[in-house]
């Protein structure tokens, strides 16, 4: 049976025409504290928050080369939320001058029900992992500071490896097309927590081999 | 000589060894050549030690016998010569020697000498007191001067130090820019933008949504004369505050009698509070704090406008200028008004004619609002912005359920916080003025009327819309017999919730007639219920008893009671009806016997019928001794009950 013919072309109209925002970078294990200490007194005063995660990670693989992937995440920390399905398309090639990697991002919140229909759309999944860690937000950032972890056994959450002795950072913001005084803010946000933690535009693109 | 026959010659050397002994053999046993150490004690051997030439005894002797030798030269010169380089190595050996034996003997000599203790004994040296002093007093003159030298040197030393800290605390009120810089930088939120020092006294991080931008710099204070005195209060630092954060402002909060004019609104008094400046806080952080109170204040003030402007509600508030109008109950009115006076404005504003009238400023409502303001920024702040799983995007976790559980409009808006921060302030303030009114109520009864007694009893705990006070109805002296009337009031928003004792639940309205109807029908029950009590007590019988009597003429505030007590004996009747307008009416039931005209009939014909209670007498009340009603009636059962 034929694949179900997948649109490449980035979904447009309505409020979904969100950019993301996106900078990264990773802290060894014995920086977390200060790191979290600097991010605290850098963000808005509110109370720190964890989370626990679990991400899924969908393929549909069409005709052509590139298969379409879709994310679904939910939260293990607050069962009763609801799951939440993202669609990050490829980075903007614009100038190189823009500080910040931008991707057209579409966020969906979805019943519990995701992965059968996902299953029942034709996705299969790909890999999946658990992150946990920190979130601070100063406006309109987001800042995200997780440890990846395996899991070894498929569909148990509860048994999991950790990937790596560091913590991915991650600084992102979601905005209209067009603003390009986002990256600035972003930029001048990074240079804060230099020398602590680099934040830079890495290419998810020239990651893969 | 050559040419000869060769001879023979043969050489032996000559014998090192001396021979001691020829064996008859022919063999030779040589004499074993010394060895080193007993060639050393050959030598020694030769040591002479009588003759010492470089003693220094030896020298003076040597002088006179130089002199005898001098005579003798040419033979002694033969000895000296003759000992000299024999014994050249040996000589300072020797003399060494001998000088050591020297001593050894007289030491020897010495103490066998004190041993036998019969030509010389050992005395300690006795410690002569007299002798012994003069080295003290000495000690104590050189203590006591190398002590002042020591004392000295530490007074020097302290010396330094005490100035070097007068100076650092010198320099310290002198204040230095960048400790100033740094304190400033410990309470206020300072970035460096080019080459200005820029701060943030917004709320923005606090969660505030005010599109202010709360910038202020920081700049050198360098208007100071160098060579005239420092100023007490000067300081290196100064802050530049936007120019609408100017001064300081309040919002005042008042209710007052609905005015009968309109026209004249929106220009409030800018009473301007006097600025007490603590000394103890620097002037920067004054100016700071008055800046971010003015902000503040007119986040509230615009949110309350807007808010006035949007919702709609029965009576519509009237915004103008800088005062929300608007009408909590009829015939009253709550102004909010933002008083801004800036640095600029002298004294000659309206405040004079205001100092007269007493501020019915309400103090609380204006805390209440800056307190709701910073729960609405901490509420945009709370976790429940924060997206579970890490995400999703920021917003509301209303809006993000939404979707996945299909919620419809009405649903979302439940959920949705529907009160604003103007109408919480207006039923704040409607529950604080009806709370007001009651106890001014109450409290001219009280004053008003003297029996029964009237007791409040409010709780210290309250709610800001809701309230309660305990209300008693008591008589003087009778209060243990008489409690049969306690009211629990429960004052809302806009209604008051009565609680009787006995289980009723009655609700009041707002209006001060109806409470004051109330209390005063409430009153006249207790009387009558008090009559009742004291029967009990009395020993009297209730015959009848009755809240709310049907007959007589009808009161217009509430219904008379009536009560009918017999005597123990049963002779007397007391009959009470209390109405709370016609007041009290007091009956006696006599017996038949004390009638003074006792129509004769022929069917009653027996005189134990003449015990019957027959006519009534009513009692002149108000001529009746007694403080108050029980009381008197009292004195009435014990005057009609005779004594055996």
């Amino acid at each position: 049976m034929e694949a179900p013919p997948v649109t490449v072309m980035p979904v447009t109209g309505g409020t979904i025409n969100m950019m993301e925002y996106l900078l990264q970078g990773s802290v060894l294990d014995q920086a977390l504290d200060s790191l979290l200490h600097r991010l605290r007194g850098l963000c808005d005063s509110m109370e720190p928050e964890t989370f626990t995660d679990h991400e899924l990670v969908y393929l549909l693989k069409g005709q052509q080369g590139n298969p379409f992937i879709l994310r679904a995440r939910r939260s293990l920390s607050h069962p009763n939320t609801p799951w939440h399905l993202r669609y990050l398309g490829q980075p903007e090639v614009g100038d190189k001058s823009r500080h910040a990697l931008v991707r057209n991002c579409v966020d969906v919140a979805t019943s519990h029900s995701l992965p059968e229909f996902l299953n029942e759309m034709g996705f299969r999944m790909d890999h999946e992992f658990v992150a946990t860690g920190h979130m601070f937000r100063k406006g309109a950032m987001k800042i995200v500071v997780s440890k990846l972890s395996r899991i070894l056994v498929p569909g148990n959450t509860e048994n999991t490896e950790r990937l790596s002795l560091s913590y991915l950072v991650e600084l992102s913001v979601l905005a209209p097309a067009g603003q390009d005084t986002v990256s600035e803010d972003m930029r001048s946000f990074a240079e804060q927590l230099k020398p602590l933690i680099h934040l830079e535009k890495i290419d998810p693109s020239k990651q893969r081999h | 000589m050559s040419g000869g026959p060769a001879v023979r010659v043969s050489i032996e050397s000559s014998c090192e060894k001396q021979v001691q002994e020829v064996a008859l053999d022919g063999t030779e046993t040589y004499v074993p050549p010394l060895s080193m150490s007993q060639n050393l004690a050959k030598l020694a051997q030769r040591i002479d030690f009588s003759q010492g030439s470089d003693s220094e005894e030896d020298g003076a002797e040597g002088e006179p016998r130089d002199r005898e030798w001098g005579k003798q030269e040419q033979e002694e010169e033969e000895g000296t010569v003759k000992f000299q380089p024999s014994l050249w190595p040996w000589d300072s050996v020797r003399n060494n020697l001998r000088s050591a034996l020297t001593e050894m003997c007289v030491l020897y000599d010495v103490l066998s000498v004190v041993k036998e203790k019969k030509y010389m004994a050992l005395d300690p040296v006795s410690q002569d007191p007299t002798a012994g002093k003069t080295p003290q007093v000495f000690q104590l003159i050189s203590k006591k001067k190398s002590l002042a030298i020591a004392a000295q040197l530490l007074v020097k030393g302290a010396e330094k130090l005490s100035k070097s800290v007068t100076e650092n605390q010198e320099n310290r009120r002198q204040r230095d820019f960048n400790s100033e810089l740094l304190r400033l930088r410990s309470q206020w939120k300072l970035r460096k933008v080019g080459d200005k020092i820029l701060g943030d006294l917004s709320y923005r991080s606090a969660g505030s949504l005010f599109p202010h931008h709360g910038t202020f710099e920081v700049i050198k204070n360098t208007d100071i004369d160098l060579d005239k005195k420092i100023p007490e209060d000067y300081c290196p630092l100064d802050v530049l505050i936007p120019s609408d954060l100017d001064g300081s402002a309040y919002i005042k909060v008042s209710i007052q009698k609905q005015a009968p004019d309109i026209g004249d609104l929106g220009t409030v008094n800018l009473f301007r509070r006097p600025q007490k400046n603590k000394g103890s806080m620097q002037p920067w952080h004054v100016k700071l704090e008055a800046a971010q109170n003015v902000l503040l204040c007119k986040e509230i003030f615009a949110q309350l406008s807007r808010e006035a402007v949007q919702i709609k509600s029965q009576i519509p508030h009237i915004v103008v200028k800088n005062q929300i109008i608007s009408q909590p109950f009829p015939g009253l009115q709550l102004s909010i008004s933002l008083c801004h006076s800036t640095s600029g404005e002298k004294k000659n504003n309206r405040a004079s004619p205001e100092k007269s009238k007493p501020d019915n400023h309400l103090y609380v409502l204006e805390h209440n609002l800056h307190q709701m303001m910073r729960e609405f920024h901490k509420q945009q702040l709370s976790s429940v912005v924060m997206p579970h799983p890490a995400t999703a995007p920021f917003g509301h976790k209303r809006l993000r359920l939404a979707g996945p559980l299909a919620y419809d409009k009405t649903e979302i808006s439940n959920l949705q916080q529907s009160e604003g921060l103007l109408e919480k302030i207006i039923k704040q303030a409607k529950h604080i003025f009806l709370r007001s009114r009651t106890a001014r109520t109450i409290d001219s009864l009280a004053s008003r009327i003297e029996d029964p007694q009237i007791q409040a009893h409010w709780s210290n705990i309250n709610d800001v819309y809701e309230s309660s006070v305990k209300v008693l109805i008591t008589s003087q002296g009778y209060e243990q017999i008489c409690k049969s009337i306690q009211l629990q009031l429960n004052i809302g928003v806009e209604q008051i919730r009565v609680v009787h004792r006995d289980g009723r639940v009655i609700t009041l309205s707002h209006q001060e007639q109806e409470l004051q109807d109330f209390l005063l029908s409430q009153m006249s029950q207790h009387q009558v219920h008090a009559v009742q009590q004291l029967a009990k007590v009395m020993g009297w019988h209730v015959l009848s008893f009755s809240n709310h009597v049907g007959l007589g003429p009808v009161e217009s505030i509430g219904n008379a009671s009536a009560v009918t007590v017999a005597s123990p004996n049963g002779e007397y009747a007391i009959s009470v009806r209390n109405g709370p307008e016609s007041g009290c009416k007091v009956l006696v039931q006599f017996p038949r016997s004390q009638i003074k005209e006792l129509p004769k009939s022929d069917i009653i014909q027996d005189a134990k019928w003449s015990h019957l209670r027959g006519p009534y007498k009513e009692v002149h009340w108000s001529k009746m001794e007694g403080r108050n009603f029980v009381y008197k009636m009292e004195l009435l059962m014990a005057a009609l009950t005779p004594c055996p």
